[in-house]
């Protein structure tokens, strides 16, 4: 399991069945808690950080992780996570909204996928690479200690503990009951689904401290893995732990669609909705991979790192959603 | 309820996020009290996301039917 190809598979199983489960979206939770006054999934996506908050601290105690938060580049994360948010909501889905749709048969969802995976490809490791250096290069902290960090020559990007110096058990412990408190003493709205969101939340906090031990590098992540899924297909690179995750999200969501009779091949009939798959998933890639990090990298396992190019791209990403919504639906009068 | 011979109806199936959702509420709001409207879909996450909005548009879940492999038939009606 820990950092074999296998273990990248059964992770991203286990991952792909609880979203299709939980019907976890990003890219509904954030417009959903605006325009919907629906609180549900967005309640379920904090579950899912605050437990990892802890958790991911609690395995980097025991030895058996070291916790390695995102590159800070501020402008990259502002600008790519705003591209980011206004993709999604394009393409009908965040990351991983639109690769578990995969495995519900959603023809829209593959053709948005494939446009993503080229295009954040082509920024990370292709031949848009060089729009990386109109950025600027990563900030980082310096520390003799790194402690519970990975440490490359004694840098570390930053989190909220190590750039204020502090114990990051005490930053994480007071972040994850200041979620907690949100979610249970303020009102829910209610919903008839198949899982109910503090269950949703707390099996994929689960499976992203599983991801985590078992890939070291990192927890659960997208954008790597359909980068490398596409480049170990059609050159001689080898695959990756974060590519067969992908592939096992895939895979897991097809098996839950199928068990709960889900499962059907959907066209829409729109010809606009191909259209803004293909612009959706553009954007997306390209933002997720200006800005280092898609929704899962930045959201779901960045945020409870508390690393400061999460918290940036997070609120880009939420920016980046509203804003692209409200120009095509909002201001129209929802 | 096959009965129920909705004034409207609104097929979506094949649409993902948020077309489903935004297309009934734009529906719901130009109806007129006690008419109903028929929404089809096969987006799982619609299914259970339509009826639990549909009281802010004032309007109230009359029916929710499977009518084939993943796909729905709600029944909203105006009040």
């Amino acid at each position: 399991m820990k950092e074999t190809l296998l273990g990248g598979f059964i992770v991203g199983v286990l991952f792909g069945f609880v979203l299709q489960r939980s019907r976890m979206c990003f890219n509904s939770a954030i417009r959903d808690i605006r325009f919907a006054k629906d609180n549900w999934l967005w309640k379920q996506g904090l579950m899912a950080i605050a437990v990892q908050t802890v958790g991911f601290q609690l395995l980097a105690s025991l030895g058996l992780i070291k916790l390695s938060p995102l590159a800070f580049i501020p402008a990259a994360q502002i600008v790519g996570g705003f591209f980011f948010g206004m993709g999604m909501v394009l393409a009908g889905g965040c990351a991983s909204g639109v690769t578990y749709r995969i495995g519900e048969g959603n023809v829209v969802s593959i053709i948005a996928a494939t446009f993503f995976a080229l295009s954040a490809g082509a920024v990370r490791a292709g031949k848009l690479k060089f729009m990386l250096n109109w950025f600027g290069k990563p900030i980082t902290v310096s520390m003799s200690n790194p402690g519970v960090y990975a440490a490359k020559e004694g840098k570390v990007a930053p989190t909220i503990a190590n750039w204020l110096g502090l114990d990051p058990w005490v930053v994480a412990i007071v972040f994850t009951v200041l979620i907690l408190a949100y979610l249970f003493l303020t009102k829910t709205t209610t919903r008839k689904a198949p899982m109910h969101w503090t269950v949703g939340g707390l099996l994929l906090g689960l499976v992203g401290m599983l991801g985590y031990w078992s890939q070291q590098k990192y927890a659960l992540g997208i954008t790597g893995g359909w980068i490398n899924l596409f480049q170990a297909t059609v050159t001689e690179n080898a695959y990756s732990w974060m590519g067969l995750e992908v592939f096992g999200v895939i895979v897991g969501a097809f098996l839950a669609a199928l068990i709960y009779r889900e499962f059907k091949i959907r066209f829409p009939r729109d010809p606009k909705s191909y259209v803004y798959a293909i612009v959706g998933g553009i954007f997306m890639g390209w933002g997720a991979g200006v800005a280092g990090g898609c929704n899962v990298g930045h959201l779901l396992s960045g945020l409870p790192h508390l690393a400061l190019s999460s918290i940036v791209a997070a609120i880009f990403f939420i920016a980046g959603n509203w804003f692209m919504f409200w120009w095509l639906y909002g201001r129209k009068g929802v | 309820m096959a009965e129920i011979k909705p004034d409207y109806t609104l097929d979506v199936r094949g649409e993902v996020c948020p077309v489903p959702d935004v297309e009934t509420r734009r529906k719901l709001k130009t109806m007129k009290p006690g008419e109903t409207l028929e929404v089809l879909i096969d987006y799982p996450l619609s299914k259970e996301r339509i009826p639990a909005n549909a009281p802010q548009e004032g309007a109230e879940v009359v029916a929710i039917e499977e009518i084939g492999p993943s796909e729905w038939r709600i029944i909203l009606r105006k009040l």
